[in-house]
């Protein structure tokens, strides 16, 4: 399973060089922190994919020695790997530029992450090859463009529903948030699991 | 004797085409060719045995071990060499054997750097800037380089220029050495099979025709030739197909025997090649 996931930097490590450029660019723009680390968490993990949506990888990697769920848990294993040391990164850039970021923009960040993590790694095996990075493009442009107007419409029509969000405490948000994601990845890795162990190659 | 690959009443549908009953044994310590036109259902088979496809119904074992169990026991023993480049074409070879090497128990280095130098390869190049041959040629390196048990290949000389193939031949002579090995590869190109092959399967639009020593191929099917008058309905029946021409028919039997008997010297009996045994049965009716 390790090897699985070292996979993606020998993989990328050409790639990697401009990780750096990537994230200090965004640092510069003066983008939000949360952000920021957002973009970072998506890096690896995303680019993993230009290769992983080759057939040609997986005759590969179904030819190894390796089962199918360990495929698939190397991925979500791999994501949660990947975004730790990517906010330990950027939380170095940062600092060593003297911006200042709290620790709810790397939750947030996180968080936000592993949300879309959970809702689009299943498109990658239910999407034929060549469709998905567009797919994922656009639906990340959504959730970054259309995303907040809609909340905040949301929020305004439908006051039942913020008035109960605006009553809990915040470490009971907090917790619940957390839940929910952790939740939402869990079952997204179970899906992805089952839907992999069906194909073909 | 004891069998490696087992495939027993194994069927997998596609839209338009089917593998269909298969009954299928590879023997430990030999080499096994798997032969068949474009199309036959060759390339279905491996991936069925490669676990890559899973078969509708019937049963899958390698070792004696089925996938769903020992999924990993299994992959661990097989080394494998696809038709086409699987290994990520931007990198490098020693960069591949990063990624490769980890997955085995079994895998050793020196070996590995051994057929790269026997093998001329690069090994800081990338693998798209590879000829075909070196393509392959990468692809058995690495497929050698963990003491594989059954080295299973799809098609490895398709492709391939001449001398290459003879040299390819060579070096799978030369592992067979080693009585635990079992190779089992397809191919279309038969005359590759007569110098290295002991059985030969043979599969026809998704139907397994024969799995015989090449011997027992060699005594069941003969080519016939001879004039016209000499077919009418009963006659026929000795045959696999008959190819008609005005100056007299040549056909391929499966019971040579049997011809003689209804012929006696009035048909000339020839040495059938693997070649002619695809041709003839593409052609048609099944008598055997």
């Amino acid at each position: 399973m390790f090897n699985l996931i070292r996979r993606d930097v020998i993989l990328q490590k050409r790639l990697l060089l401009t990780f750096l450029p990537f994230i200090l660019f965004f640092i510069f723009m003066d983008v939000h922190p949360t952000v920021t680390f957002l973009v970072a968490n998506i890096f690896i993990p995303y680019n993993a994919f230009y290769y992983d949506e080759k057939a040609e990888t997986n005759i590969l990697l179904n030819s190894l020695p390796y089962t199918r769920k360990e495929i698939i848990g190397s991925r979500y294993l791999g994501a949660i790997v990947y975004m730790v040391l990517a906010v330990g990164v950027t939380s170095l850039a940062l600092f060593a530029l003297n911006k200042p970021f709290t620790m709810t923009d790397i939750a947030v960040g996180s968080g936000l992450f592993l949300l879309f993590a959970a809702l689009t790694f299943p498109l990658f095996y239910i999407l034929k090859p060549g469709h998905i990075t567009t797919v994922i493009l656009f639906s990340f442009i959504l959730l970054v463009g259309i995303g907040p107007p809609i909340m905040s419409f949301l929020a305004e029509h439908l006051t039942a529903i913020t008035d109960f969000v605006a009553n809990l405490s915040l470490p009971v948000l907090y917790t619940g948030a957390v839940l929910a994601i952790v939740t939402l990845y869990g079952v997204s890795w179970g899906v992805t699991t089952m839907i992999y162990q069906r194909k073909s190659f | 004797m004891e069998n490696v690959v087992e495939l027993k009443s194994v069927t997998k549908n596609f839209k338009g085409f089917s593998v269909e009953n298969i009954d299928l044994q590879v023997k430990k310590g030999f080499v096994t060719g798997f032969i068949g036109a474009n199309g036959a259902g060759k390339s279905t088979t491996i991936k069925m045995i490669m676990n890559l496809l899973r078969p509708d119904s019937g049963e899958v074992k390698l070792f004696g071990l089925d996938y769903t169990a020992h999924e990993k026991e299994i992959k661990e023993r097989i080394g494998f060499v696809y038709d086409s480049n699987v290994f990520f074409e931007g990198m490098n070879l020693k960069d591949i054997k990063r990624i490769v090497a980890p997955a085995y128990k079994h895998w050793d280095d020196t070996l590995f750097y051994q057929y790269t130098d026997q093998f001329k390869l690069p090994l800081y190049k990338k693998i798209k800037t590879f000829s075909k041959g070196m393509q392959m040629k990468a692809s058995l390196a690495i497929a050698l380089s963990h003491h594989a048990e059954l080295i299973i290949m799809d098609e490895p000389t398709a492709g391939l220029d001449p001398i290459f193939r003879r040299e390819l031949l060579d070096l799978l002579q030369e592992l067979m050495i080693d009585g635990n090995r079992t190779i089992f590869f397809s191919t279309h190109i038969t005359t590759d099979l007569d110098r290295i092959a002991d059985y030969i399967a043979f599969i026809q639009n998704g139907e397994l025709v024969f799995n015989q020593s090449l011997n027992d191929v060699a005594e069941n099917y003969a080519l016939v030739k001879g004039g016209m008058e000499l077919l009418d309905r009963d006659t026929e029946k000795s045959f696999v197909h008959i190819h008609r021409a005005p100056t007299g028919f040549e056909a391929l039997t499966g019971n040579i025997k049997a011809v003689k008997n209804t012929f006696g010297d009035s048909v000339v009996i020839e040495k059938a090649s693997l070649e002619d045994i695809m041709y003839y049965f593409k052609g048609g009716i099944h008598h055997v």
